[in-house]
């Protein structure tokens, strides 16, 4: 791997990325007293704080690597997985922290959210940072409203999986550990809140992604293999908020479905740029 | 009415929508011969389902947000179709100098309610280049335009290229991937008169190998088979510039056994007449697209997403805060 100008910010921030996710399970964990019994967790808001301000410096650090990115190689982080995965680190932890600081009764997420946004980073540790060729169609402006709905449908789509988790977490014997938490019918109303977020900024991702595909490649839509997979994504959507209107189904089942959101929705940017890379950059 | 009911059935709305991935699944790939009714049923299906539903569920006629996001999905389905009816597709090259002929369309694909007019497309083909950048990495294309009035002739100039088309009415033109070298020939028969015409290589530097081409010069049974050799300064490894500036090339010719090099000016003798090399130019391809509704397409949609976002605000309770317990005792939903 050479030795690119951004790599130290990057592990920076995958470092302050560990102490987030270290301290945020550490600050769930039950504490005993000398006699065994069960105590509550005092030192909770303390481990919340340092939850929030290495989640804050994750943010900061990953902001500079990819500032530093940009200036060394002339583009944004658009092409290369490399900087695809770092860009998508940045814009889940940010609206991540928006919620962790604003919804103290949900910061138990962070215990499946974390370990999530580490499933990237570790990834991004792996690949190559050798800087990308820009397509001439990438100077389009509706990347950017194209890329910025994504991030929000991530957002919303990884949320998800933390709520859902957390009522799965419930029906096994780390359910205790959330027990300050609002209860599984409440966590589930909320995930289905942000099931209709995700739909919402899904489908305003399509219609940005058409635009810039109609400028772009002289067609708004064509089948290709990201406009494929991303329209079943978008109708898994909207069918699985269908099905739950239809039929009665156990909070567990609700769960699962979410989750399904966030991994099609990964394997569609992160899997289906491995079948065709040139599907989506018009070489040649 | 039973029959509406039924039809207005959420189950319905189930199965119209996995028929609609599994649809999408087998048109993966877009011209894989796929019969478009694995779309049009399901659309359909989807399409009568909603209808059936607006006018017997009060769940989605009651709420204006949810009423308008559906609303635009049947809209949406509606004119995709009336586009896909209307839709012209093709592709065209166009020899530098040379303005715009509607009847050299090729791979024409139209549907059957196409009423648009192509004379509206006047211009002409002005020089153009594209950059490379090392590893053969196509970079930005700029393709001068002379936009042309009916009356009286050249009015402007204009640059296009890549995600910049060239637009008159409901005509884009997007340049291409495809474009190349050509050369334009003259023909001097022995009985009279004069042919001029350009024979246009194979796409480059797609095939930087493969230069050739054949011709037949008008009233002649001669089949002259022509290879253009280029000085392009083109480097796979470097950057580069495609354009008429630094090309230049010898055009090998060969009738039967004869082989013959010319450079450009010079001609070659037959016995029913002569051939000129007059010069070196370039084509450049077209993508050519018509579709009357996509201003339509992006409203209704965007329209539509608005209709929904409307929707999750007026039933927003607090998203997030810490009274989830109290403010949703009512139930789940
Ligand atoms: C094809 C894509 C479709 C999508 C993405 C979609 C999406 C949605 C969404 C997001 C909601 C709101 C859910 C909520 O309030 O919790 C909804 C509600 C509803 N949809 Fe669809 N819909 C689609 C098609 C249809 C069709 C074809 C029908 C026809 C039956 C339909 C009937 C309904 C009804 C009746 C509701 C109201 C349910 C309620 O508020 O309890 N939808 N739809």
């Amino acid at each position: 791997m050479t030795l690119a100008a951004e790599l130290p910010w990057l592990w920076g921030s995958l470092f302050a990325l560990a102490l987030a996710t270290g301290a945020a399970i550490w600050g769930m964990l039950p504490r005993y007293s000398y006699d065994g019994a069960l105590t509550e967790a005092s030192s909770n808001a303390r481990f919340e704080s340092f939850v929030l301000w290495s989640l804050l410096l994750s943010i900061v650090l990953m902001t500079i690597a990819m500032g530093v990115r940009w200036d060394r190689i002339g583009h944004g982080p658009f092409v290369s997985l490399f900087e695809l995965l770092m860009s998508q680190i940045w814009s889940l932890s940010i609206f991540y922290i928006v919620i962790y600081w604003r919804a103290p009764s949900l910061r138990g997420t962070s215990v499946i959210i974390f370990p999530a946004l580490w499933v990237l980073g570790s990834w991004v540790l792996i690949l190559d940072p050798t800087a990308s060729f820009y397509p001439a169609t990438y100077y389009n402006n509706w990347k950017w409203a194209h890329v910025l709905f994504g991030k929000v449908f991530l957002g919303a789509a990884l949320f998800g999986v933390g709520l859902a988790g957390i009522i799965l977490l419930r029906q096994t014997r780390a359910a205790k550990l959330f027990s300050k938490m609002p209860s599984s019918a409440v966590l589930d109303h909320i995930a289905w809140r942000f099931m209709m977020l995700a739909l919402i900024f899904d489908s305003l991702m399509l219609i940005a992604g058409a635009v810039w595909a109609q400028d772009a490649w002289g067609r708004y839509w064509q089948w290709d293999e990201l406009e494929t997979s991303s329209f079943l994504n978008w109708l898994y959507l909207g069918a699985i908020i269908h099905l739950r209107m239809t039929y009665r189904m156990p909070l567990q089942v609700g769960a699962w479905l979410v989750i399904g959101v966030f991994v099609f929705a990964f394997l569609t940017y992160f899997g289906a740029p491995y079948f065709s890379p040139s599907a989506h950059k018009g070489v040649v | 009415m039973p029959i509406l009911s039924a039809m207005a059935s959420l189950k319905v709305t189930l199965v119209g929508m996995l028929l609609l991935s599994v649809g999408s699944m087998l048109t993966y790939g877009g011209d894989t011969g796929v019969t478009v009714w694995v779309l049009i049923v399901p659309m359909l299906l989807l399409a009568l389902n909603l209808m059936c539903a607006i006018a017997t569920s009060r769940k989605i006629n009651g709420q204006p947000g949810l009423l308008v996001f559906h609303l635009s999905l049947l809209a949406l389905v509606i004119v995709i179709a009336v586009g896909r009816l209307a839709h012209l597709d093709a592709q065209i090259e166009i020899v530098v100098g040379q303005s715009f002929d509607g009847s050299h369309l090729v791979d024409l694909q139209q549907g059957p309610w196409h009423t648009g007019d192509l004379s509206e497309i006047t211009f002409l083909q002005g020089p153009y280049s594209v950059s490379y950048e090392p590893g053969v990495q196509r970079g930005a294309t700029a393709s001068r335009i002379g936009l042309l009035d009916k009356n009286s002739g050249f009015e402007k100039e204009i640059v296009v290229g890549d995600d910049t088309p060239l637009i008159f009415g409901d005509y884009r033109l997007y340049t291409s991937f495809n474009k190349g070298y050509a050369v334009i020939l003259e023909w001097l028969p022995k009985e009279g008169g004069s042919y001029s015409g350009s024979v246009n290589m194979p796409s480059f530097p797609l095939n930087d190998y493969r230069q050739k081409n054949e011709w037949t010069p008008p009233g002649s049974d001669t089949t002259v088979k022509f290879w253009l050799r280029l000085d392009t300064g083109y480097d796979e490894e470097d950057y580069w510039v495609l354009s008429m500036d630094n090309s230049s090339g010898v055009l090998v010719m060969t009738v039967d056994d004869l082989r013959v090099e010319l450079q450009e000016g010079e001609s070659l003798q037959f016995d029913d007449g002569l051939l000129k090399y007059k010069e070196l130019t370039m084509w450049m391809g077209y993508t050519i697209f018509y579709d009357p509704t996509l201003r339509w397409l992006f409203f209704i949609s965007t329209f539509g997403v608005l209709g929904l976002g409307w929707h999750l605000w007026s039933r927003a309770d607090r998203l997030l805060g810490q009274n989830f317990e109290s403010d949703t005792k009512g139930g789940v939903n």
